[in-house]
């Protein structure tokens, strides 16, 4: 019964795992660049959301207006920052992140001020019956459920849409993609798009859950959804899903039995760690 | 090489300024402004300001006004001792309070020590601070002392005596659970289980299914706002419905607002009384609530208790020499916002314990717990 219980909670974990790493490993897939100034846009678009939210009562316009503002966003931040260092060394790319971040973190603390903002009236904050005495908040199976959208709508626009074609083109051979006729810089803003506004998502969906977003609520993603991209295989979208999933379940599990050790994040990194050892390629390695 | 010269004159005539404003009284103050502790830094600032502004419009130090100097110390060690260092030398200051945490707070209090300058610490809680000399003192509780409180709280008021303890894994977690388990036993309390969250963690779904596993009489968990927000409303959501005990981590008004409803009937050990009929108190919160336009906590009143000692030595001191400045501190009986101060020989407060409760939305005197000998402060 606890076991379930922890299962559950493992896998709620996870899904809000997959909101943030997804558009991380979109981006590590195009660009090979490690972009940690992804969690910066996760931060802001739990800011939009609880803004929105206490602006208009409707949750849906949360989404509705963080989704795509981060979304544009993200393209800018590629526009303006990475774009012009593409011809360099990925650590450049990697250091402009990490001080992109830095300063978005403090940006937020000025423009929202340092204590957090929490939704006036809590939306979602039922609690959902499962049988069995398991129960899930109505916020956390909402963010399972979104997810799994944000799963299935990415795999029907990579495999059902022009647009996705063109995307795996350019992901497996850029120059033969372009000499083809695609538009690099329009897949890449599409990339750029689409990652940042699931990071808008997340942000809603992880200020819903702590009720609260502060101005360092990024911190946490920017590493630990590294470690997730490492371990599922670098740019591996399959691999991604299942190193969201199970480093979710074994943070649960080990902060109970192994919690007196080892921290949430050490625990995650040890798993790191020990997965490396077996499969230097990760999880589900991307075919070269 | 002319923008160098203009680059020297321009410093050599800041560097020279200071010493011509010798009229007024420097505190030093170091606080974070930036960074993870930002929230609980702009409170004491507040705190710490208004302090300043009323001892300055009531005739400074005795004729002299009082010069605050503030550096954003990220509540960083690393940070705190250059800031600590220039606090003593360039900026000369009289007295330095800190309004930071005990990492930053103990790496400062060396440096005071060392200069000979007294520094008081508003609300960092490691033992070790105090220990750094005769210049340290702290107008707040060691940790201990706030979890032999909790106890005492659980075990005789409210009775209870299955009791899961929740602990944030920091010095300030650490040490209220060392204190609470060593009273534990006194107040026929049986800890059933212990579970270590960080700093960082805002979702404690596998905990709080363990907890209700567990099924407790109650729950003694430390805390910061930002972490026992999101841990309450989650306990409650899952149906866990005993007494969750807190300490002054929890003490602002942003605790209530993140836990909504679930924050009803939590208790905490803290420092300030809301509904205290002393007129310090009820003074420093309605000049705290118009001043800085947010409701009053824990950390604003400590700032200000920390600042009324440190101004009331200095008047009662008249003097530059800071050897007489600190025997001033040392002799401190003052009623402040967070109740009677006066200190043991190792410079820690002895004072009450005030006990709060969330009731319809703000917080509410609970009672008061003023056992000295339970509440006693380490000595040496």
């Amino acid at each position: 019964m606890l076991y379930l219980d922890l299962t559950l909670q493992g896998l709620v974990q996870g899904a809000i795992y997959v909101l943030i790493a997804l558009g991380l490993t979109l981006v590590y897939g195009l660009l090979r660049i490690l972009h940690i100034a992804h969690a910066a846009l996760f931060t802001l678009g739990g800011y939009l959301g609880v803004i929105t939210f206490n602006a208009t009562g409707s949750l849906l316009a949360s989404f509705a207006i963080a989704m795509p503002v981060v979304g544009l966003a993200g393209m800018g931040v590629y526009e303006l920052v990475y774009k012009p260092i593409l011809s360099k060394p990925p650590f450049v790319a990697l250091i402009a992140s990490i001080g992109l971040f830095i300063c978005a973190e403090e940006l937020f603390r000025i423009v929202f001020g340092p204590y957090g903002i929490s939704y006036a009236s809590q939306p979602l904050a039922g609690v959902v019956p499962l049988g069995n005495g398991l129960t899930l908040r109505t916020a956390e199976l909402a963010a399972i459920a979104g997810a799994v959208l944000s799963i299935v709508l990415l795999w029907l626009l990579s495999t059902r849409t022009r647009l996705g074609l063109a995307w795996r083109a350019t992901v497996t051979d850029p120059e033969m993609a372009e000499s083809f006729g695609v538009s690099i810089a329009q897949v890449r803003h599409l990339n750029f798009f689409v990652g940042s506004a699931l990071a808008a998502a997340g942000g809603v969906m992880v200020g819903l859950l702590n009720n609260l977003v502060e101005p360092g609520m990024g911190a946490v993603p920017s590493y630990k959804a590294m470690a997730i991209i490492v371990l599922g295989g670098l740019g591996s979208i399959p691999g991604t899903l299942v190193a969201c999933f199970s480093l979710g379940v074994i943070e649960s599990f080990g902060s109970i039995y192994l919690g007196a050790l080892l921290d949430r994040d050490a625990i995650a990194f040890a798993f790191l760690i020990v997965v490396l050892m077996l499969r230097p390629q990760g999880l589900i390695a991307v075919r070269q | 090489m002319r923008t160098f010269v203009k680059f020297i004159a321009l410093a050599a005539i800041v560097l020279a300024f200071p010493a011509h404003a010798a009229d007024s009284v420097k505190i030093g103050f170091n606080v974070p402004l930036t960074g993870f502790a930002a929230a609980d830094g702009n409170s004491a600032r507040n705190g710490v300001e208004l302090a300043i502004e009323q001892a300055n419009a009531d005739g400074g130090i005795n004729g002299k006004q009082i010069e605050l100097v503030v550096y954003d110390d990220q509540a960083s060690p690393k940070e705190a001792v250059p800031i600590a260092t220039k606090l003593v030398e360039s900026d000369g200051v009289a007295i330095g309070i800190s309004g930071s945490y005990s990492g930053a707070t103990r790496a400062a209090a060396g440096v005071f020590q060392e200069a000979g300058v007294p520094y008081i610490s508003a609300f960092a809680v490691h033992p070790e601070i105090t220990k750094a000399g005769d210049f340290v003192f702290r107008t707040s509780f060691v940790g201990e002392v706030q979890g032999r409180a909790g106890a005492m709280l659980i075990g005789k008021s409210l009775g209870k005596k299955k009791v899961v303890v929740i602990t944030l894994k920091n010095d300030f977690g650490k040490s209220l659970a060392a204190g609470f388990k060593e009273a534990a036993s006194q107040f026929g309390i049986e800890i059933a289980a212990e579970y270590e969250y960080s700093i960082k963690d805002r979702q404690f779904g596998p905990i709080v299914s363990k907890v209700k596993a567990d099924a407790p009489d109650a729950i003694y968990a430390s805390g910061y706002f930002f972490t026992a927000g999101p841990l309450v409303s989650q306990l409650r959501a899952a149906g866990v419905d005993v007494p969750i005990i807190g300490q002054e981590g929890y003490d602002s008004q942003k605790f209530i607002e993140i836990a909504g409803a679930a924050s009803e009937g939590v208790i905490i050990t803290t420092s300030l009384d809301r509904d205290s009929k002393v007129s310090e108190t009820k003074d420093f919160i309605a000049q705290f609530e118009k001043r800085a336009g947010f409701k009053v906590d824990m950390v604003a009143a400590s700032g200000h208790t920390a600042a009324w000692v440190a101004i009331t030595a200095l008047r009662k001191a008249d003097s530059t020499d800071k050897a007489a400045i600190r025997d001033a501190v040392a002799a401190t009986k003052l009623q402040a916002a967070t109740g009677l101060i006066a200190f043991n020989k190792l410079g820690e407060v002895k004072k009450d314990v005030q006990v709060q409760v969330v009731k319809d939305g703000n917080w509410h005197h609970h009672s008061v717990i003023s056992d000295a000998k339970l509440l006693a402060p380490p000595a040496e």
